[in-house]
């Protein structure tokens, strides 16, 4: 049985059709990536799995069970997280509460050993993430490429099975390119079972991660395989560059 | 002038490092202080009865606070469970005898009910929706409350009158009901009290916390697995119970009536008012709010201008449009709310301060912005 | 007898209400501002009407002074509209809810100038006496005054000018570009600003011609608690049709009108209520279809 598996979804706004039939699944432990060019329709897929959006048609089924137009909060203590594009840190509140958050929802508090507190929870959540000199200052005051982890720790905190990640990388300079890459790795290996999927434009970051990818161009996918085979496919190369290269 | 302003701001950092380093907490317990000894102090009784109307506004305040400062959710219909809260211990311990200290928590749990049977409806919507949608409630209530056919139940227009009063035994002469005025304001001292420390301890829990969450940022609540509605109807409920809980006190306190006009919208609109004068998202905020209104409604208005001016007959009338029209140019300039400008220009000034003098002082900052 | 009555009579207060509505719905979609002083205009429209008409310099001619006494009292409420744009709304116009809240602070004000200047009397509001319009005549056998249908006639005609104005002039256009995206109008070099202020001025306007034909053919007096009914009308009606969609506001206010005068008529007593009814309709679709019939904004996610 696969962890995730998305069949035939398909979303239409008004006359414009976002996502059309788009079936692919994901395995415990797999890494995944998803990318295509601008309009493609990745955020659009998160948001359906995620439980922000309902689809059109098809469904979403997390092992088996089908969690298609489940309310957001349902599905994020089914255990699939996501982080988003353009962070959404909680601005006034301490960067150990915006974690905090995360914690008090059924599925975080459950997953919190005996005797630790919550507090002591997130503050360890925190560490991992390199954050933990910031943990009291209010969300507002702190910089993107840190608000971009706090998005990864509010994620983790729930210790999801599957954890999406939307355009992880955006915004960052080489240094936290290199440091984020090094994270998932560490991530993967901490918790082999969970499937990670990965929505990114920067490549070369992309592939060294990840071990299959699924490519979407206006709504539809065109492509899935191993980094080098989508490096080499035809079809994929002329959708990201043009035709007659 | 750029000049006096940053001298300005040397003085009073070195001033408040020295001499004024108290915790708020500490700040506002010395001021609680200072109210519980006023009667003591020998405060005519009208002054009493204004202080003890300004802690009824205050703890109505401080619930539509919880909802709208704390919460995100817009309530411009407050009233309802003000009118509840004086209707149904009205109509339990007029009509049907029942004693005050029974009917209260019994109008208490009504008007919870009520807030939890429409917080389903109210809270599935957002923004201006709501803030229609908890408008209409009192002005429905507010009609049907006056029609004909039920008389019987609710007095119509008149409402019902002859409430017993809480201290029923403090009455006859001159000095009982000094005495009364001056329990009455104790009362309602002690309950804004509770109530002040309650809605503190749940703002600064982990709860709280959560309603920081929604408030700032709804969707993002949700993607951490918060069940939002839940939420909101808790915080919702609990504004409902403190709300009606000064319904109740209004009605046994003042004038000893329950009326249609509890439900009106001047009513819904005063604690938002008073929060917005006061500062919104804040324990202060409205308490501070709520003790202003009274002041300037009962005293400037009513006493001191007409004594240093000549006031024209329509003056009475004018009180409240003066006052609201106050508001308005605050809520222009300051929208957040005077108070919260105020301190939160305090914090900036104080920040200065921390950036000039490292050291300890950043820690002990830290520690109390955990507080929020 | 009765079904004939509440026919005749919803579809005249429908179209009436309609244009209320319409003002109301404008100015939201356009600007995003609830004005819940929106039934203050409504309120000054009869007053200023009621002021123009007896100020006496209008001339002796009755019908001429009357519809002098119209045309000052609907551009005098529009510029206040525009003037409260200007001072009130504009610097906030970020901070929907102090917008909401200073809105209804205006609306507090107004009426307590009312009650300062009239007191508690209730001035007339009417057309001039031994005109035609205080005749009735009869349809599908129902008595109908001739100024409940001019009132009738002037919102639809009125309406349909509107929704011309709104598809084919550039303002026009303007208004229905500010009103899908607010952002990008401002990004095409649309002046939100004077586009805001004309909303409202036009929304204001609105709300006084309704007054004022609403006001002189039903209760014929003005009080400083008439902007209450309206204002729950408005956002009512609003609320059904879907916020910021005009077709609603039509749809909308004619659903009201029908099921305001249903109860007024039908129901014993009924005439004290029936301010209950559109209210009671708004909590019915925000509980069921929170989008109303044509509503845009969804509130679904930000």
């Amino acid at each position: 049985m696969h962890l995730l598996e998305v069949e035939n979804l398909t979303k239409r706004f008004g006359g414009l059709t976002a996502l059309k039939n788009v079936d692919f699944h994901i395995d415990e432990g797999e890494m995944v990536g998803i990318i295509g060019p601008n309009g493609a329709g990745k955020t659009t897929l998160f948001n359906l799995i995620s439980g922000l959006l309902k689809p059109d048609s098809g469904a979403v089924k997390l092992r088996g069970e089908n969690i298609t137009g489940l309310a957001p909060h349902k599905i994020v203590n089914k255990g699939i997280a996501r982080t988003f594009q353009i962070v959404r840190p909680f601005r006034h509140l301490p960067v150990i509460a915006n974690v905090m958050v995360a914690l008090k929802s059924p599925r975080g508090a459950r997953k919190i050993e005996w005797l630790k507190t919550m507090e002591r929870k997130a503050a360890d959540m925190l560490e991992d993430v390199g954050l933990s000199e910031l943990m009291l200052e209010p969300a507002e005051n702190v910089g993107h490429g840190d608000l971009k982890r706090l998005e990864m720790a509010k994620a983790l905190a729930t210790e999801p099975d599957l954890l999406m990640l939307d355009e992880p990388f955006g915004g960052l300079n080489p240094l936290e390119t290199d440091f984020l890459i090094k994270s998932i790795m560490r991530m993967h290996l901490d918790e082999p079972s969970r499937g990670i999927v990965i929505v990114e434009h920067k490549l070369y970051a992309l592939m060294q991660i990840v071990e299959r990818v699924i490519v979407l161009h206006q709504g539809e996918k065109i492509a899935e395989g191993t980094p080098e085979e989508i490096a080499k496919n035809k079809k994929v190369i002329e959708v990201y560059m043009g035709k007659g290269m | 002038m750029r000049l006096v302003k940053s001298y300005l701001r040397r003085a009073y950092s070195s001033f408040v490092a020295h001499v004024f380093d108290v915790p708020p907490r500490f700040m506002a317990f010395l001021l609680f202080l200072t109210l519980l000894v006023l009667p003591l102090a020998g405060l005519d009784t009208y002054y009493l009865s204004m202080l003890t109307y300004a802690n009824v506004i205050a703890i109505f305040a401080v619930s539509w606070d919880l909802l709208v400062g704390r919460t995100g959710q817009i309530s411009l219909g407050h009233a309802l469970f003000f009118g509840i809260g004086g209707y149904a211990t009205g109509f339990l311990s007029k009509n049907l005898g029942i004693p005050i200290w029974v009917t209260i928590p019994l109008a208490v749990l009504v008007g919870c009910l009520t807030a939890f049977l429409i917080g389903f409806p109210c809270l599935r919507v957002k923004g201006p929706y709501l803030a229609l949608i908890t408008m209409a409630f009192p002005l429905i209530v507010w009609r049907v409350i006056k029609w004909v056919p039920l008389y019987p139940l609710f007095g119509g227009e008149r409402g019902i009158i002859g409430l017993p009063s809480f201290f029923p035994a403090l009455s006859g002469s001159i000095v009982a009901m000094n005495a009364r005025v001056q329990a009455e304001y104790y009362l309602t001292l002690l309950v804004l009290f509770v109530c002040s420390v309650i809605i503190y301890k749940i703002a600064n829990s982990r709860t709280g916390i959560v309603f920081m969450s929604i408030l700032d940022d709804e969707l993002a609540s949700k993607a951490c697995g918060i069940n939002v509605t839940k939420y909101k109807l808790m915080s919702f409920t609990i504004s409902g119970l403190f709300a009606t809980l000064a319904g109740c006190m209004f009605a046994h306190l003042f004038g000893r009536t329950a009326t249609p006009s509890m439900f009106e919208l001047t009513l819904s609109f005063i604690p938002v008012v008073v929060t917005f004068l006061g500062g919104i998202g804040t324990i202060y905020g409205p308490i501070v709010g709520a003790y202003v209104y009274a002041i300037v409604d009962r005293y400037f208005l009513t006493i001191l201008v007409p004594k240093l001016v000549d006031v024209p007959p329509w003056f009475q009338h004018a009180k409240l449009l003066i006052f609201i029209f106050i508001v308005l140019l605050l809520i222009i300039k300051w929208p957040r709310g005077v108070a919260r400008f105020t301190t939160d220009r305090l914090e900036d000034l104080e920040e200065a301060r921390d950036l000039d003098e490292r050291g300890p002082r950043i820690w002990k900052r830290y520690k109390t912005r955990k507080k929020k | 007898m009765v079904i004939e009555e509440i026919l005749v009579y919803g579809a005249i207060s429908g179209g009436v209400y309609a244009l209320l509505a319409l003002g109301f719905t404008l100015i939201y979609g356009v600007s995003g501002v609830v004005n819940l002083a929106h039934g203050s205009f409504y309120m000054l429209g009869a007053y200023m009407f009621f002021i123009f008409g007896t100020l006496g310099f209008l001339g002796s001619e009755p019908i001429l002074a009357s519809i002098l006494a119209l045309i000052l009292s609907v551009l005098f409420v529009g510029i206040l509209g525009g003037i409260m744009y200007r001072l009130v709304i504009h610097p906030i116009i970020g901070d929907d809810v102090a917008v909401m809240v200073a809105t209804v602070c205006v609306a507090l004000i107004f009426q307590q100038l009312v009650l300062l200047g009239f007191g508690t009397s209730f001035p007339p509001v009417r057309w001039p006496e031994g005109s035609f319009v205080h005749e009735s005549t009869q349809i599908l056998g129902v008595t109908v005054q001739y100024s409940r249908i001019l009132a009738f006639m002037v919102s639809l005609g009125l309406f349909g000018c509107l929704l011309m104005f709104i598809t084919k002039s550039k303002i026009g256009k303007a208004m229905r570009a500010a009103s899908q995206d607010r952002e990008v109008a401002m990004l095409m070099g649309i002046n939100t600003e004077r586009l805001y202020m004309l909303a409202m001025v036009v929304s204001a306007m609105l709300a006084a011609v309704a007054s004022i034909f609403i006001t002189a053919s039903t209760s014929m007096s003005a009080g400083a608690y008439m902007w209450l009914h309206p204002l729950g009308l408005s956002f009512s009606i609003v609320i059904l049709g879907g916020l910021g969609s005009i077709k609603g506001s039509l749809l909308g206010g004619f659903i009201i009108g029908y099921a305001e005068q249903a109860v007024a008529i039908a129901v014993p007593e009924g005439g004290a209520i029936i301010g209950v009814v559109p209210l009671t309709v708004m909590l019915l679709v925000l509980l069921l279809r929170p989008k109303g019939l044509f509503g845009k904004r969804v509130e679904l996610e930000e």
